[in-house]
């Protein structure tokens, strides 16, 4: 436990060298919040609301997309592809260290950075325009909320693990990574609601583990989702986790079995 | 014979931003930047004619690159003057560039994933060369480094002797009049490096074209140039023949021995020049023709466990040349 | 003139096709990538389409307009794209010494930079926007030549203003031999380029028009074609290139001169 604590701690002060690099982040993930807000506000236009939205939900799901972009969408995949292509991954084989457990540890410290920074941003957006925030009130919202989000980021992050331990197998890993980082953006309400869709494509898409990691924890904080129904969801949740847990797992070992055996 | 390369004066500082610590530090410097100012040539003058090799020597940092990069026009000096082929080469007029070539042994101009001969075929582009004059160039080139096949496989699948040679005819395709090598032998296996010496000479005497050459290796020096010049912490220290500089500063060769006893130090000095003795092993600076007997004297009468003859560092000609002056 | 003209068009089509080569020895990632980027494209129009499906006009434009607005970003930020992706590598040009061999060679280096990495996939993805532009055309009210004139003059012009910007990048590259990242942020503004200007608060909106120029490169045009545009705006959009582009380029002359070169 300790190994992945100092691992914490120096990925930590590490994210926080690279202002520079951090600063862009930022700016540029703040510019697509600003416009994202700015295109439902002229949606909603002077109507009281919008797909059920009212104009401080709308608010309210534009920021938490800023919040969770930085808490669900920061994974180590682009790291764990360089590593295997460069042969770094050997040198972590070789130590009796977890290496999911090394990830997760540097991928926690990024997301303490971000999270952080998403706040101030947050907080900047919620002053500036007019609307006001929706707050819950009743703390077992806020208890779902936190348990979903933590779900949320887990499942990310063996998802896209999975994806880019193909890595170990071709040269070539980046392009799927790329295309499915897309398609989890909009699969996961990263960009709208998926209100909007067509009754059936957004069906559809709530058969997949996608929607769990934006549009579902961000509802369940708007309170659209009753208690019951959001326990069951929940529980859904915590199935496609453990079934994308076991299949990364899988992938895993499989893959560096097969890089063992052609030397790395 | 006309002069090819002139300089006068020839400076060039590098300016780099004093880094302050902290968060307060970084923040200050965005708007009051301090500025360090390192001079890496300072005041170098020589003249280099037409069709001459030179060899260009000195310890790392010399400033033996940066002085080459002047000369091909990539860096401004910040101040001096230098013509090459008649030219100023920093305003890189066009009609310079296609009469020059610069080879960095440690850079590559070629594409990584597709062949050699793409890069050809794009350097064609490039300088303007007519199909006839490029067929014809580059089957002489083909043949003297006898390519052969190696120009229809990816760059990035050929051995780095193999990959030398390419460079070498994708900067010779236009058939420069003056031709900048920068460390053409680095990383190469000694077959490979007198394979490439072999071919800078050949390319020198057919062409006529000047060749300046920097190199740590001391046999391309000796191989190639009659003439050098030697530059320490930016400044010219020597410029002539190799032959005095070599008879002045490198007369012997190194001789290293481990003996399985102990040997009295003072009974070897009969052998050389004891630089020094520890543990068993013995350090000699041997003069260059004294070599064989020494080596043979030494095995007839001591317990030798192990033999090793080596050149002087060039480094080391050029600190005894900058300690002399 | 003329020759050199016919030079550097070779010179392009030489690097273009053997970019391409190079692309095509990793196929799985090439075909991911391509395959990413139509999803994009093909999302968000989709989600347009399903936004029309609730609303008549946002920011009084309806779905055609709408549509206009975002096919023309697209139209412009791909060839763009398309020309000048080069600059992306900006850092990595400078630091691994290609740009040594630029700087050597008789032929523009901003040009060599520039079009160092032409992206076929790039040219493939252009011709779905530009066919789907055409099916936008057709069903937009006629239009007089004057309006297309406009549009055609006015999406050079965004062409060209990017291009400046690409300069001013690539100069920072040369200059300081890092802000790899300066390129990212303008990527992640030039997002809120989708949507027509309209749709900002004030504030934005003034930002966007005379700070970072993203809408008279991307809306001006579409605004232009539908005869929303004045025409003080339109010369200010000519006059801001004017003064843009001899800038931009005496920046470049001014960090090449300053150039040191990484040391090998």
């Amino acid at each position: 436990m300790r190994t992945y604590w100092v691992a914490y701690q120096i990925a930590l002060q590490e994210t926080l060298q690279r202002r520079s690099t951090l600063l862009m982040d930022r700016v540029g993930g703040f510019a697509i919040v600003v416009s994202l807000y700015s295109f439902w506000t002229a949606l909603i236009g002077d109507k009281a609301t919008f797909l059920g939205y009212t104009r401080e939900e709308m608010l309210t799901y534009v920021l938490a997309l800023n919040v969770l972009r930085s808490f669900v969408f920061t994974g180590r995949g682009w790291q764990l592809v360089g590593e295997i292509s460069s042969g770094k991954i050997s040198s972590y084989l070789v130590r009796p260290l977890s290496y999911h457990g090394y990830a997760l540890a540097l991928d926690l410290a990024q997301k303490t950075v971000h999270v952080c920074a998403s706040f101030i941003e947050v907080g900047l957006l919620a002053l500036l325009v007019r609307g006001g925030l929706f707050l819950p009130s009743d703390p077992a919202t806020w208890l779902l909320f936190g348990a979903a989000v933590l779900m949320s980021s887990l499942l990310f992050f063996f998802l896209e693990f999975m994806i880019s331990s193909l890595a170990f197998w071709t040269s070539e890993s980046g392009g799927p990574l790329f295309c499915f980082e897309l398609f989890l953006q909009f699969a996961a309400g990263a960009f709208f609601p998926l209100d909007v869709l067509p009754e059936g494509l957004r069906r559809a898409l709530e058969a997949t583990p996608f929607p769990y990691m934006i549009y579902f924890p961000v509802r369940v904080f708007l309170e659209k989702v009753p208690t019951s129904e959001a326990l069951s969801l929940l529980g859904r949740e915590a199935m496609w986790l453990a079934a994308v847990y076991l299949c990364a797992m899988a992938v895993w070992r499989r893959g560096v079995r097969s890089y063992a055996a052609e030397g790395g | 014979m006309p002069v090819a390369i002139e300089t006068k004066g020839l400076t060039k500082d590098y300016r780099s931003p004093v880094k302050e610590p902290g968060l307060w530090g970084g923040v200050k410097s965005l708007f009051d930047r301090k500025w360090k100012d390192t001079r890496a040539v300072d005041g170098v003058t020589f003249s280099i004619e037409e069709g001459e090799l030179v060899g260009f020597l000195g310890a790392n940092g010399a400033g033996k690159t940066t002085t080459l990069k002047m000369l091909s026009g990539l860096l401004t000096p910040t101040s001096g003057e230098a013509t090459a082929l008649g030219f100023t080469p920093w305003e890189r007029r066009p009609d310079f560039q296609r009469s020059i070539s610069l080879v960095m042994g440690q850079r590559s101009q070629l594409w990584w994933e597709i062949p050699a001969y793409e890069t050809f075929k794009l350097n064609q582009a490039i300088y303007g060369l007519s199909e006839a004059d490029f067929r014809r160039h580059l089957d002489e080139l083909v043949e003297l480094l006898e390519l052969g096949e190696h120009l229809s496989v990816p760059v990035k699948k050929l051995s780095l002797g193999q990959r030398m040679r390419c460079e070498l005819a994708a900067a010779l395709l236009h058939r420069p009049r003056l031709l900048l090598l920068d460390e053409p032998t680095i990383g190469l296996d000694v077959v490979m490096q007198k394979n490439v010496r072999e071919f800078i000479k050949a390319y020198n005497k057919r062409s006529g074209s000047t060749i300046m050459l920097t190199s740590h290796n001391m046999t391309d020096v000796v191989e190639l140039c009659r003439r050098v010049i030697v530059i320490e912490k930016g400044r010219l220290l020597y410029d002539g023949a190799l032959d005095r500089l070599v008879e002045r500063y490198a007369g012997h060769k190194i001789m290293r021995a481990r003996f399985t006893a102990d040997v009295d130090a003072a009974d070897l000095k009969s052998l050389g020049t004891v630089v020094k003795y520890e543990d068993r092993t013995a350090t000699l600076e041997v003069p260059r023709e004294r070599m064989a007997a020494s080596a043979a004297a030494l095995l007839r009468t001591y317990p030798v466990a192990d033999l090793n003859v080596e050149e002087v560092a060039i480094d080391d000609i050029v600190r005894r040349l900058f300690t002399h002056e | 003139m003329r020759a050199a003209l016919s030079k550097y068009w070779r010179i392009w089509l030489r690097t273009a096709s053997m970019a391409m080569q190079a692309q095509l020895t990793y196929r799985l990632g090439s075909f991911g990538f391509l395959l990413g980027k139509m999803m994009r494209l093909m999302f968000f129009f989709a989600f347009m389409a399903a936004v029309f499906n609730h609303v008549e006009t946002v920011a009084g434009y309806n779905l055609v307009e709408t549509a206009l607005f975002f096919m023309t970003y697209n139209l412009v930020d791909m060839t763009a794209q398309i020309l000048f992706r080069g600059v992306y590598g900006a850092r990595r040009t400078v630091s691994e010494g290609d740009f040594d061999f630029y700087l050597v060679q008789p032929c523009s280096p901003l040009f060599r930079m520039t079009c160092s990495s032409v992206d076929f996939l790039d040219i493939i993805t252009i011709i779905p926007v530009i066919v789907m532009t055409g099916m936008t055309f057709a069903r937009l009210p006629p239009i007089g030549w004057e309006g297309y004139a406009a549009y055609a003059l006015l999406m050079a012009n965004g062409v060209a203003l990017i291009f400046a910007i690409h300069v001013l990048v690539a100069a920072l590259a040369v200059r300081t031999q890092e802000l790899e990242s300066a390129i990212w942020i303008y990527r992640d503004v030039m997002f809120m380029g989708k949507f027509p200007v309209d749709v900002y608060a004030p504030a934005v909106r003034w930002a966007l028009t005379l700070g970072i120029p993203i809408a008279v490169m991307t809306t001006f045009p579409a605004k232009a074609l539908l005869g929303r545009l004045s025409f003080g705006w339109i010369a200010y959009a000519f006059a801001l290139t004017a003064v843009a582009l001899p800038l931009s380029y005496w920046f470049w002359r001014d960090s090449v001169a300053r150039y040191t070169s990484s040391s090998s």
